[in-house]
């Protein structure tokens, strides 16, 4: 007897473990969150965003053999007791250049979740919760829906999206 | 050119990257590691310590070209970065398996596999076997002096 496994939804997450004294500058990317927020421009790209990136990109590959390309990058900053609309990264009338992964990275949170839909089978409608906390990310196929809950009353949730397209060898 | 791996907080190598020759000279002219790491640092984000250069002719523990090995094996990427030893290796293969620090390689604890015997090997070379050593680490785990299994592929 074998098995076949034809699709499969993952979820990937961790700390971003960088060397002593070369960690992400969390405030750094707060700023231009928050720069990018007021100004209605696009993130900027910069050292420390560099380095979130290339990070993922190199550990993913390394651990799990998925080869990403970064496709898109934003950030968002989330209001006291504020759930998202529904979140959807991929186009359903253009798959072709929607990305594969969607990847959140917790900027500067506290109380944060994420709520991650999927189907299992028969079993429509199946989510799935799990904390954002600051340094950690969490990344999934850009096909499955998501909400991300700021769930305390005192602060602002700063949350980096990056969506990647997978190269397949 | 030269070649420096990228290592990861857990010894790892991320990947590896060429450098110009130009960027690793000192200001004698004279190759120095040190000045790459600088130089990979400034330019990639990710601190000097843990570039380490590597040499695209070293396997084994030996130069290709007859030549001074570097760090027991080309830095690919995946294997580990051992500092005390001055080495790169391939992850453990088999708990039971033991570190070679001069070839920088793996071995069973009970030495190579056999030989496989003239007739295998005629066998293999017509084509209709495929016999090979494979490592079983449960049969050593149950009994030392065993380890090596015998398959033919193409049963």
């Amino acid at each position: 007897m074998q098995k076949k496994v034809l699709t499969e939804v993952s979820l990937y997450y961790g700390d971003v473990s960088m060397p002593k004294d070369w960690e992400i500058d969390q405030n750094d990317l707060a700023h231009h969150i928050l720069h990018s927020s007021l100004t209605d421009e696009k993130l900027q790209s910069s050292k420390t965003l560099d380095k979130l990136n290339t990070y993922i990109r190199e550990h993913i590959g390394l651990e799990y053999d998925i080869h990403l390309i970064n496709k898109e990058t934003w950030g968002n900053i989330y209001k006291p007791a504020e759930t998202t609309i529904p979140l959807l990264n991929i186009d359903p009338v253009d798959l072709q250049n929607s990305p594969d992964y969607t990847l959140l990275y917790g900027v500067k949170v506290d109380k944060c979740f994420v709520r991650i839909h999927y189907d299992d089978n028969r079993r429509k409608g199946r989510s799935w919760d799990i904390p954002l906390l600051n340094n950690r990310f969490i990344m999934f196929p850009s096909t499955q829906m998501y909400y991300i809950t700021n769930n305390q009353q005192d602060s602002l949730n700063f949350v980096q999206t990056i969506i990647y397209e997978e190269m397949k060898r | 050119m030269a070649h420096f791996a990228k290592i990861s907080e857990t010894n790892e190598v991320l990947s590896v990257l060429t450098v110009d020759n130009k960027d690793v000279l000192n200001a004698d002219g004279v190759e120095e590691e040190s000045v790459g790491q600088a130089y990979l640092e400034k330019h990639n984000n990710w601190p000097a310590e843990k570039w380490i250069q590597t040499s695209y002719n070293t396997s084994g523990g030996t130069h290709k070209d007859g030549g001074t090995p570097l760090r027991g094996n080309y830095a690919g990427i995946g294997k580990i970065w051992d500092e005390d030893n001055n080495i790169f290796y391939d992850k453990k293969p088999y708990a039971s398996w033991v570190l070679n620090t001069i070839t920088a390689s793996w071995h069973s604890p009970i030495g190579d596999a056999p030989a496989l015997t003239t007739e295998q090997e005629n066998q293999n070379t017509a084509g209709t076997h495929k016999w090979n050593y494979v490592w079983n680490e449960s049969a050593y785990q149950a009994d030392n002096t065993t380890g090596w299994d015998l398959t033919d592929a193409l049963a």
